[in-house]
């Protein structure tokens, strides 16, 4: 940003905003996340939480 | 008590022997020498550098990596995930020989090592975070050491003894956990009192959430990667159970690993911009900061997540591994790189070889007293004679 940080306001400002910013797109994008994580975990869990004997090295 | 088969059969000539054996010499050459010329004669420590790789390496990264105990012992005793229980004693047995090679370099670089017990009888200084750090290591060296004795008991045929200890399990995993949170995070906090010498990238009021959080990724990658090692050279010691269970263990650490990898990129972008050092990632300092921030925090997260979600056991292990390096990144870049970064380079830190020697030589220690222990004791299986805990 071109404005100059000359009192704590301005660089309060600036960062709070930007960590602002920052929070809202990790909230959304850790949904994101999640899905992209377990969206597959039915596949290969069984009801007792143990993972299937087909997953080799 | 029968003597394990293959401990007869193996020729004590073996390469890793050898190469064991020298490092063993080596290190108590050196030790010698450390014990009667001092620090100056072994090392290249300073006034200006006061801290080197015993610390940096040897105390921060051994510390991280140990984590494996009480993240373990949390998840399946705390959690109640108790599918991740074959991985318990293996992960007690990492964190407590970590935490005793810990204290072990600890002697060889503080000046007067005699006085280590010294902040608990001479002068307690509660408000110094070295005190705290001291506290906390040395009450969980000491709750490792009861956590860990069951499996020595049953070796030694104590079953009494092993039937009271057994019953504390759920207190001493609690307090692990306190006493790993406290101390995980103050090793950080210590770097806050010198806000000038660390490189702004690397200093941060959230120091000791640093290093906490990236504490648990050491935990979980290390009991990834020592689980795949012991796979690999334990094999034959490993009870059914143990083989059943080993790549849930991977499984369900590496998802976890994934979503703690993401947790720690976010606060550490986050810091960056509460602190507003935007400007330095465009130095040579911020490519290095930047190869640690994407390269073995952000890749591992990445590499984590698609290993968990094809369910490739392979890439997990081998992420594992990676995010063990990244531990070790981290913590010397905040203890060695980054610290005194302004100073000239004449004046900066680098190891000297009897310093490389030792550590080398802690390390092999604990490799030898695991593999020792692991051949010996019941800890990649469930001794017959007595039940689970």
């Amino acid at each position: 940003m071109d404005t100059p940080i000359v009192t704590l306001h301005d660089f309060m400002l600036r960062t709070e905003s930007i960590t602002y910013l920052l929070v809202v797109m990790v909230l959304v994008g850790f949904v994101f996340f999640w899905r992209f994580l377990t969206d597959r975990d039915e596949d290969s869990t069984r009801p007792d939480g143990e993972h299937s004997s087909d997953t080799h090295h | 008590m029968p003597v394990p088969k293959f401990a007869i059969q193996k020729p004590a000539w073996t390469p890793f022997n050898v190469v064991a054996g020298i490092i063993v010499v080596v290190g108590l050459v050196v030790t010698v020498i450390r014990f009667t010329q001092g620090l100056a004669a072994t090392t290249n420590l300073s006034d200006y550098n006061p801290w080197g790789i015993w610390i940096g390496f040897d105390l921060l990264v051994g510390v991280a990596l140990a984590a494996g105990g009480y993240v373990t012992s949390a998840a399946c005793y705390i959690f109640g995930l108790k599918r991740f229980h074959s991985a318990v004693r293996p992960a007690i047995l990492t964190g407590f020989l970590g935490y005793t090679l810990v204290v072990l370099a600890l002697h060889y670089d503080v000046g007067r090592p005699w006085r280590l017990p010294y902040p608990f009888i001479v002068q307690r200084g509660t408000t110094s975070l070295l005190f705290e750090v001291a506290a906390c290591v040395a009450l969980y060296l000491t709750v490792l050491f009861i956590e860990f004795s069951p499996a020595a008991m049953e070796w030694l045929g104590l079953k009494r003894a092993r039937q009271i200890v057994v019953k504390l399990t759920l207190v001493l995993t609690i307090f692990g956990v306190v006493l790993s949170t406290l101390h995980q995070s103050s090793l950080g906090a210590l770097f806050l009192i010198a806000p000038s010498k660390l490189h702004p990238l690397w200093y941060s009021p959230y120091l000791a959430l640093y290093f906490f959080v990236s504490s648990i990724i050491a935990g979980l990658s290390m009991v990834i990667f020592e689980s795949t090692m012991a796979h690999r050279y334990f094999h034959n010691k490993m009870d059914a159970e143990h083989l059943r269970q080993a790549d849930g263990v991977a499984l369900g650490f590496g998802k976890a690993a994934a979503w703690v990898l993401a947790g720690y990129f976010v606060i550490k972008v986050v810091g960056i911009a509460q602190a507003d050092t935007w400007g330095y990632l465009a130095t040579s300092y911020g490519a290095w900061f930047l190869v640690e921030l994407l390269g073995f925090v952000l890749l591992p997260c990445y590499a984590f997540a698609i290993s968990v979600r094809e369910k490739n056991l392979k890439l997990i292990r081998w992420t594992a591994a990676w995010s063990v390096v990244g531990i070790v990144v981290n913590r010397f870049n905040v203890g060695l790189v980054a610290f005194n970064y302004h100073l000239p380079s004449s004046e900066r830190y680098f190891p000297h070889w009897m310093e490389i020697a030792i550590s080398v030589f802690v390390v092999t220690i604990g490799v030898l007293v695991y593999k020792f222990i692991v051949t010996h004791m019941p800890i990649l299986y469930s001794h017959p004679d007595y039940d689970a805990h």
